[in-house]
């Protein structure tokens, strides 16, 4: 019962966060400025941490460093069950 | 003076009374109850005045019963003892056993507190629920325990404004069996209907919830609100679209006014719903706009003003598009 409707929101969810995992850190990320120490602190030492900006970039770069290995896991064996089951 | 003797009386005879004098004597047992069950060893709350307000019965007296003398040994038999002894440790080490393991994934005291509801609660929360326009002081009450850092809400019982587990659960079970029912009256059951209905309304609130803890992150809102808060918000718009499944399928039904009936009583629906949210929210997104704030998390951090407008976008949007997005997908059934 519960594989029904989640197997596809399980799908999404992995091919999403299997996007952000392949940006590549040098060529894209940097060329539009989001990388974690971009933002340069001038003035007074305090790093920006609390806008928007920041806490996505933040995000986007805990997420690629955390979810390498277990995207390699987990990408191996949505192709193993869609390969034996369709 | 001396009393006057009298020599050789013969003593005092009574004629013979015919009394009934008991021929055989019968040996009535002493008949006593078994005793009461014991309180378990753990204090339940929910158990534990049920048991000490029922009184151990009074033993009954020997009037009467003619009952053979086997059956009072059969009490203090020390076999039958034994296995009372052992019935209650089973229960005992079950509850433990139950409280260990289950107990770290779901907080049952929690969950307690959020099914701690009155009839009188239920009726006022669901007029809340569908006309919330009325309602007059939104913010949930609190209470200081004895050491000033533990700050805690009532429960459901004594504050309206508290968010409960029971209207949501029972909403979604409705949803459920209301949905497959009219795909049955359509004709278009299958087994499977049930479960498909089950994980669309689950994934409506996961997504929900994930929106939020999402918003909740990227927008830096501390927020001390618990996470069954947030299942149970987004738990009341089942609500509303049990109502206008059943209104627009009665007026289709008695083909009474077309689809303006039924688009009709969705947006009355929908507009209740997302005022509802946009109320009660706003506690939870915007946690410095209330007097005192949330328990000191966000005490002395004073929040730019784009970010106060951000946040007041993030609450509009969550509470009416998305709300509207979900609510029309949980309708097309």
């Amino acid at each position: 019962m519960v594989f029904f409707g989640l197997g596809g929101l399980l799908y999404v969810a992995v091919l999403f966060i299997n996007g952000i995992a392949i940006l590549s850190e040098d060529r894209f990320l940097a060329r539009i400025g989001w990388t974690t120490n971009a933002s340069d602190p001038g003035f007074g030492g305090q790093r920006d941490d609390v806008s928007i900006k920041a806490r996505l970039i933040n995000l986007v770069s805990s997420v690629r460093t955390l979810m390498r290995i277990p995207l390699i896991v987990i990408n191996t064996f949505m192709i193993c069950y869609l390969l034996i089951l369709g | 003076m001396q009393r006057p003797q009298y020599a050789n009386m013969p003593p005092a005879h009574s004629p013979p009374l015919h009394h009934p004098v008991p021929q055989h004597v019968s040996t009535v047992p002493q008949l006593r109850s078994p005793p009461p069950p014991q309180p378990p060893s753990q204090p339940q709350s929910g158990y534990g005045y049920a048991q000490q307000g029922g009184a151990p019965p009074g033993q009954p007296g020997a009037g009467g019963y003619n009952m053979p003398p086997a059956f009072g040994g059969f009490i203090n038999d020390p076999t039958a003892q034994l296995g009372f002894q052992m019935g209650r440790s089973a229960v005992g080490a079950g509850q433990a056993y139950v409280e260990q393991n289950f107990g770290r994934f779901i907080s049952v005291a929690a969950l307690k507190h959020y099914f701690n509801v009155t009839n009188s609660y239920v009726a006022n929360k669901l007029y809340i629920v569908l006309a919330p326009w009325w309602h007059r002081p939104w913010s949930r009450a609190q209470r200081m325990s004895s050491n000033p850092q533990d700050t805690y809400y009532l429960p459901p019982r004594e504050d309206l404004n508290s968010p409960d587990m029971y209207i949501p659960m029972m909403a979604l079970v409705t949803y459920i069996v209301l949905s497959t029912l009219l795909a049955g009256l359509r004709g278009a059951f299958h087994p499977e209907l049930l479960g498909y209905t089950a994980t669309t309304a689950i994934s409506v609130m996961l997504l929900e919830i994930l929106t939020i803890k999402a918003g909740t992150f990227v927008l830096n809102i501390s927020s001390s609100s618990q996470l069954l808060d947030l299942v149970a918000y987004s738990g009341y718009k089942f609500v509303g679209v049990i109502v206008s499944l059943l209104l627009s399928s009665l007026c289709s039904h008695l083909n009474f006014g077309g689809s303006w009936i039924s688009w009709g009583v969705f947006l009355y629906c929908f507009f209740a719903n997302a005022f509802f949210l946009l109320r009660s929210l706003r506690y939870v997104l915007l946690p410095d706009e209330s007097g005192q704030g949330v328990g000191g998390g966000a005490a002395g951090y004073t929040v730019a003003r784009s970010q106060r407008r951000w946040r007041t976008q993030f609450l509009f949007i969550y509470s009416y598009p998305i709300q509207f997005a979900f609510m029309l997908w949980l309708s097309s059934v």
